[in-house]
């Protein structure tokens, strides 16, 4: 029984920050109608420009943050611009298989300069671990979970109680009617994807001090565990893949605590494909 | 009020509008009738901005508005209940409100809020269903809902494309009092619709569009009185 709660504290831990990547994957896709799928890779140029940061000024986190989510936003425009901006009038394959190309251009370009070499990450140690009864808080999955909370709340505040929240999610529910209620439509898309961007370099800094270390795998990690995120919760509802994250997490931890790590991620597979085949929610239209 | 001359509107190689002329005078309901395809709704697009005349001019209130953004369209004043409505599905129906005063909502909150409570009065469903998402609702409530988003942009003239769609006639002939009592508040209505017979019974002028050109236009007697239209549009035989 403890042994099931641990790891459900653990899952619901980690599952926030898979929230976050889910959000971002939500919100360009619910407003594009088009993929990323080098969301992950993004976040990964982030990270090590973080990593970059920290090495050369220790102790300084604030600047190891400023860095990862800056340099994650820098690529966000670069994806922008190649797969959605320059791709608007193609189809929504073509971005797609265009942002599989730009996933691939950041990864060799980070391979090639660190070589595949694993990257150190700063985490504030300092901070204390919890105990509550017979459950061990670690101090790296607070923080996750409470700065992926706190960034979460800060989200939803802006997307369901600011006049740009509402022309967000009026695109994601018809662009054509948005546009003739006067909302820009191109500046929205743009933005929504910023706003992604941004949240993704978050996310990246709470995951990267949990793990300490970063390689070049990481940016196919996390869109995969964005994209699974957000496929459990319904592709596109921005509550849904909250709770996708928060379920991935948790079937994660439980099955790495009684079957061990070599199952972890064919469970959470096995449940995503169980998901898209039996609800009928994450085979209709996408929404916000 | 709004006026649109020899405007040239085209997709692509395809010519939906081929030199459309028409007045809408202030203060009266001026309808367009015509077949399916006819470039009714390319029209009313063209006119709110989202789609580029390639050639001609339409002046609102004196002045120029071809080529002007679809924003810059409805901060003037002009507002359009679409085909088939597209309320906001999955927001609610107070959000829908919101989001159809979008241009106004960041300089004019007292006001929005206001114009919220006089949509509530005017249409008491929608107060009913204030926390429901528009996509729940029947479809003459979100006829109704469509009308209410363009009308908290406090729009002059108000254009409505097939109001009358896939509604039962009941309903039918409420939204069409709706429309009427709107235009006896002062608003100007250009209206598109299928149903002549309805669409002539509140218009004070009318317009017959064809293939992307105006055929006839008149005053509803005058569009009755002509055989072939009242044949092809009227189901009236003889004349």
């Amino acid at each position: 029984m403890v042994d099931f709660l641990q790891a459900l504290v653990d899952g619901v831990m980690l599952g926030a920050t898979y929230s976050l990547l889910g959000l971002g994957f939500t919100l360009i896709f619910g407003v594009l109608r088009r993929l990323n799928l080098a969301f992950g890779p993004t976040i990964l140029v982030g990270i090590y420009a973080g990593s970059h940061v920290g090495l050369a000024w220790p102790g300084a986190l604030w600047a190891v943050v400023a860095a990862t989510v800056v340099a994650a936003i820098l690529c966000g425009i670069y994806v922008e611009r190649c797969s959605f901006r320059a791709l608007a009038r193609q189809a929504p394959v073509v971005s797609m298989i265009s942002t599989f190309a730009v996933w691939m251009q950041l990864q060799e370009l980070v391979s090639l300069f660190e070589a595949s070499r694993t990257m150190p990450y700063p985490s504030p140690a300092w901070l204390p671990a919890l105990t509550v009864g017979p459950i061990l808080l670690r101090s790296d999955a607070l923080l996750m979970w409470s700065g992926a909370t706190a960034i979460m709340l800060a989200l939803f505040v802006l997307l369901y109680r600011t006049r740009f929240g509402t022309a967000v999610r009026a695109v994601a529910d018809s662009s054509e009617a948005a546009a003739l209620m006067g909302v820009n439509v191109s500046i929205i898309g743009a933005a929504a994807f910023l706003l992604a961007s941004t949240v993704g370099g978050l996310a990246g800094v709470l995951i990267a001090q949990s793990q300490q270390q970063v390689t070049p795998y990481f940016g196919l990690w996390a869109t995969v565990k964005g994209l699974t995120a957000m496929l459990l919760g319904g592709a596109g509802s921005l509550p849904g893949a909250v709770a996708g994250g928060v379920i991935l997490g948790v079937v994660e931890t439980q099955t790495l605590w009684h079957f061990g790590g070599q199952w972890r991620d064919l469970a959470s597979f096995a449940l995503l494909f169980l998901v898209i085949a039996l609800s009928p929610r994450a085979r209709s239209e996408p929404t916000l | 009020m709004l006026e649109v001359r020899d405007v040239v509107t085209s997709y692509g190689m395809i010519q939906a509008l081929r030199g459309v002329s028409l007045t809408a005078r202030e203060g009266e309901v001026t309808c367009i009738l015509g077949p399916n395809g006819a470039g009714k709704t390319t029209l009313l697009y063209t006119i709110a901005g989202i789609l580029r005349p390639r050639s001609g001019s339409i002046s609102f209130q004196g002045r120029e508005l071809a080529g002007t953004s679809a924003p810059d369209v409805v901060g003037r004043g002009i507002s359009l209940v679409p085909e088939n409505r597209l309320v906001f599905p999955h927001m609610t129906v107070r959000e829908n409100l919101f989001a159809g005063a979008y241009v106004r909502l960041g300089r004019d909150r007292a006001g929005v809020e206001a114009d919220l409570d006089a949509m509530f009065a005017r249409f008491p469903i929608l107060k009913q269903r204030a926390g429901q998402a528009a996509g729940t609702l029947s479809g003459g409530e979100q006829q109704m809902l469509a009308v209410a988003r363009a009308l908290m942009a406090r729009p002059r003239l108000l254009m409505m494309d097939e109001p009358s769609l896939g509604l039962a006639p009941l309903v039918v002939e409420q939204i069409f009092q709706i429309v009427q009592g709107l235009n006896r508040e002062g608003i100007t209505v250009l209206l598109v619709e299928q149903n002549a017979r309805l669409a002539l019974s509140i218009a004070h002028h009318a317009y017959l569009l064809e293939q992307g050109r105006i055929a006839f236009h008149g005053t509803p007697s005058e569009v009755s009185a002509n055989e072939g239209i009242s044949r092809a549009y009227l189901g009236i035989k003889g004349g």
